[in-house]
């Protein structure tokens, strides 16, 4: 009896420490942006919003913020489209390549993103894209609209397949089908993966570090920083980025939950 | 396994077992004897399998005692007990092959590699899957599962084996086939079967002792044909199937019977001991379907009910005859059918059924 | 979709005409089409370009299309670039198992010993990290580590450190770990989830213990989910650049500071897309040995 407590408790604690590794680097970066302190050490310097005053009269970091919203909108946009289109495909159609298919849609995110990062840069040198925030949407595109296609691909396992030629056979076309039935059904989906995509491009910073050029996002703006001397105001940046993100996927997450929610009503 | 080994083999006393609000088992108590074949049974959500899962340590009794020859082994680790399982779902280790699979408990037991290599191929002959020891149990059908399953069970040579519902998975045919053979099996083994099973005819056809299990209680305990015979109450009279239970009022007879008066007629069956049935009460009277008689025409003798043909059924050589009084109640009568040949039973003819006053007893309504 | 709606109105017993064939090809293609190109052209060609780009050469710091083996011969011939990929390969390698390691116990925890809604808000809250700036939460880790920082001085009371790993090769395997730990903790936890409950029952009932157990039944059991998460630890860390950057002071660089400096600074693309195909090529090969390992050699032939 002794040894099974101790068990358990050897590992609650053990699980708490790894838990404590991942979280410590963000609840420290909260934390100390309100710290009047320069350097961030314990004890703290006292409550000061003195770093989010810096942040926010700095141009190129206004600049970066606005050109990452500008950047995450677009990319939620486009990725959720294909995302969609690539789950309806892979829910719907048998056919050779099937598997070649759905393997290119969902293959980016395996490839890291410092090689994702040259093969655009390189790329869009060529085509006149790099340097623009087009170019950094279309490459973000192509890293976020797997996690749209698997998020959107989840609810479609749960639409009957027979649903479909039930509205055939009641008149309704493809098309009417799609937006009158496939569609409404996926629509949790849809906005989550809205969100969800936001999300993945506003913290993404290597292809656009490549990518970006002068137009700088604002995790590019961060490692711009974090090359120079120890500042407390990437901290204030960095709260600001996790409570963007975190409302995106906090929101996603909402969304998921009411379609299980509403799931478990019905059953 | 040491020590003495007098009285039962497993007492089972007053256990509960309960998950946060839900109660699984209620109260139960009851002895395992050595070598008998005890089949719990019960409806679904009876505590049937929480029982079992006690019995191999899967589960802590929240209250009570589960003593092995007299020894308390509530707190005893599943892994320190001798009570190997044969899982519903056989619970085979799919990265595993099947030889592999029936080694398991050996290797547990720190035996040498050959020799049980050797123990294994033993039960698998014995079992008839000799012939898949290196294959991977998803190639195997269902009934070959449940003999790995099996022969991983019986390779520890327990001297209790537990079985959790064996037979439910498996096609109707092949059942019944392994119902025997279980049955052949615990014969010739001479160990304790204890078997969880939802089916009164699979219990009543493989095991010495029957438990019947509702609602985390023991309903009745005894041997199939007891209980078959006499049900303990309401509940064990419906669930065991075959029994006609008519509803009514008590009233004074003679001595040593009463009369029940009810939507089904009257009749008349023995005064039982119990102070809850007596004049005025109301009682429900059991007759076995296979007891009662039909006839064209009254013969002024036992108990008999005037009632119209509802329907028939035959199977095989048997047929049930669903009756119905003028009062609206239905009775069912099991009979052979060279007993009927001569009885004109078409739907909404005048028939009477007819049994003796010693067939049916009396139950609390 | 004018003609959409002509084909809605055709009587309902119509045999299938070309029109209506034409309307489903039309629509499969709407569909189908879309994410195919864009993936084709925004992922295959760029990636097919890079390759392109290593036969190419850098004339008077311009890029010219060629077909020379010149880049390709000079890096597999650098003693910067060999140190690199070992020491890269190295270090990705020691990650992966250290991350197993260190999160297998905290898998077997939420999987087993949790409630199942404790369970569910920690698998929550393992996804907020990689929704939170990686660059960021590296500058913190720099933070507390640094020679002034938190650690060191919560060890100093005890008299131990002050510990350096800034600037060291552990400092960039404690920026892997950042980067890769949740990951590894929610894959194995879900793996482990999977492991069917009667399965560890059932061992419990054969007379195999509790440590047993979790080397006979549950490893195995879980073991595809197991080398997947392992597996994406690897490729997490070969390809990563801001934690050697940062934590590990580019000393010595890894593949990754590789190209970005070939890229970013000495300007030689065909260089950094030899680098690029070699961390790809390498990659492959080990996705395509750790799936091996998780699916081939099963119990029993087959």
């Amino acid at each position: 009896m002794n040894a099974g407590l101790l068990r358990r408790g050897a590992l609650l604690i053990w699980t708490a420490l790894v838990f404590a590794f991942i979280f410590a680097p963000i609840v420290s970066t909260i934390v100390f942006s309100f710290n009047a302190d320069r350097f961030p050490s314990l004890p703290w310097g006292g409550f000061s919003l003195q770093w989010y005053e810096a942040i926010f009269a700095d141009a190129s970091v206004q600049r970066g913020l606005i050109n990452s919203l500008i950047v995450a909108g677009a990319t939620s946009v486009l990725a959720t489209f294909l995302g969609f289109a690539a789950a309806y495909v892979d829910y719907r159609y048998r056919f050779f390549g099937k598997m070649a298919y759905t393997a290119l849609v969902a293959m980016p995110p395996t490839v890291p993103v410092v090689i994702l990062g040259v093969a655009m840069l390189t790329f869009e040198g060529r085509v006149g894209l790099s340097g623009t925030l087009t170019g950094v949407t279309v490459g973000h595109v192509v890293l976020a609209a797997p996690f749209a296609m698997a998020l959107i691909r989840m609810r479609l396992a749960d639409l009957d397949p027979g649903i479909e030629r039930a509205a055939w056979n009641l008149g309704a076309t493809p098309w009417a089908t799609m937006t009158g039935v496939v569609m409404p059904f996926c629509l949790p989906a849809i906005l989550a993966s809205v969100f969800l995509t936001a999300a993945v491009s506003f913290d993404e910073f290597m292809i656009a570090w490549f990518v970006s050029g002068v137009n700088e996002t604002l995790p590019v703006r961060v490692l711009a920083m974090l090359q120079g001397q120890v500042s407390p105001r990437i901290n204030a940046i960095g709260a600001i980025v996790f409570i963007v993100s975190m409302t995106l996927v906090v929101v996603a997450q909402i969304l998921i939950g009411r379609r299980l929610g509403r799931r478990s009503k019905e059953a | 396994m040491t020590g003495t080994k007098a009285g039962p083999m497993l007492e089972i006393d007053r256990v509960a077992k309960r998950y946060g609000d839900t109660v699984a088992v209620a109260e139960v108590s009851f002895n395992i004897e050595k070598g008998e074949f005890i089949a719990l049974m019960g409806p679904s959500g009876c505590g049937k399998t929480t029982t079992l899962r006690m019995i191999a340590g899967l589960d802590t009794p929240s209250e009570g005692e589960l003593r092995l020859w007299g020894r308390r082994i509530n707190e005893d680790a599943p892994w320190e007990r001798d009570a190997p399982l044969v899982w519903q779902n056989y619970a085979l280790f799919p990265f595993l092959s099947v030889v592999k699979n029936v080694e398991f408990g050996l290797k547990q037991r720190g035996l040498p590699a050959a020799e049980r290599r050797k123990k294994a191929m033993e039960w698998m002959e014995r079992l008839g899957i000799a012939g898949f020891a290196e294959r991977s149990v998803d190639q195997l059908s269902g009934g070959q599962r449940q003999r790995v399953a099996l022969a991983r069970a019986l390779a520890l040579e327990p001297d209790m084996l537990l079985l959790d519902e064996p037979l439910s998975a498996l096609d109707p045919h092949l059942r019944v086939r392994m119902q025997s053979e279980l049955v052949r099996l615990h014969r010739e083994l001479g160990i304790t079967f204890v078997c969880v099973t939802h089916s009164h005819s699979e219990a009543f056809a493989m095991a010495d002792r029957v438990v019947i299990m509702s609602e985390g209680r023991v309903q009745q305990i005894g041997a199939p044909r007891a209980i078959y015979r006499r049900a303990a109450n309401r509940f064990v009279a419906e669930f065991v199937g075959g029994n006609n239970l008519f509803a009514g009022k008590a009233s004074r007879a003679s001595s040593g019977s009463l009369r029940i008066d009810g939507p089904f007629g009257s009749a008349l069956a023995p005064l039982p001991p119990d102070p809850a049935i007596g004049e005025g009460a109301s009682v429900t009277l059991v007759v076995a379907a296979d007891r009662i008689d039909i006839a064209a025409t009254r013969t002024g003798t036992g108990n008999e009910i005037e009632a119209r043909v509802v329907t028939m059924e035959v199977v095989g050589s048997s047929a049930t005859v669903f009756l119905e009084t003028a009062g609206g109640a239905e009775l069912s009568v099991q009979r052979s059918l060279h007993q009927i040949e001569d009885t004109p039973l078409n739907p909404g003819q005048a028939v009477i059924a007819r049994w003796s006053q010693d067939e049916g007893y009396f139950l609390p309504a | 979709m004018p003609d959409a709606r002509s084909t809605q109105t055709r009587p309902l017993a119509a045999p299938v005409t070309s029109s209506a064939r034409a309307t489903r090809w039309r629509f499969a293609a709407f569909w189908g089409l879309p994410p195919l190109l864009w993936q084709f052209a925004f992922f295959v060609v760029p990636l097919g370009f890079l390759v392109a780009m290593t036969f190419w050469s850098v004339k008077s710091f311009r890029l010219t299309p060629d077909a020379t083996l010149a880049n390709w011969t000079f890096i597999l011939n650098a003693g910067f670039f060999r140190n690199a990929y070992v020491y890269t390969f190295w270090l990705a390698g020691l990650t992966a198992l250290l991350a197993s390691v260190i999160a297998f116990p905290a898998a077997y925890t939420l999987a087993f010993r949790l409630k199942p809604a404790t369970r569910r808000f920690l698998v929550f809250m393992l996804v907020v990290p990689f929704f939170t700036s990686y660059p960021v939460r590296i500058y913190s880790t720099q933070i507390f580590f640094s020679p002034q920082g938190i650690i060191n001085a919560a060890l100093h009371p005890f008299g131990l450190g002050p510990i350096s790993v800034l600037n060291t090769p552990a400092g960039t395997v404690i920026g892997y770990l950042v980067l890769t730990l949740p990951l590894v903790v929610l894959l194995q936890t879900f793996a482990l989830a999977n492991v069917p409950r009667t399965l560890i029952e059932a061992a419990h009932n054969l007379g195999c213990g509790r440590l047993r157990t979790i080397l006979t039944v549950i490893v195995p059991s879980a073991r595809v989910g197991l080398i997947v998460a392992a597996t994406f630890a690897f490729v997490l860390a070969f390809g990563d650049y801001v934690a050697p950057l940062y934590l590990g002071g580019s000393k010595p660089p890894t593949l990754s500071i590789l190209i970005a400096d070939q890229v970013k600074s000495g300007n030689h693309w065909p260089r950094a897309s030899v680098v690029a195909v070699i961390m790809i090529a390498t990659l492959i090969a080990v996705m395509t040995a750790m799936l091996a390992l998780a699916y081939g050699r099963k119990g029993g032939k087959r």
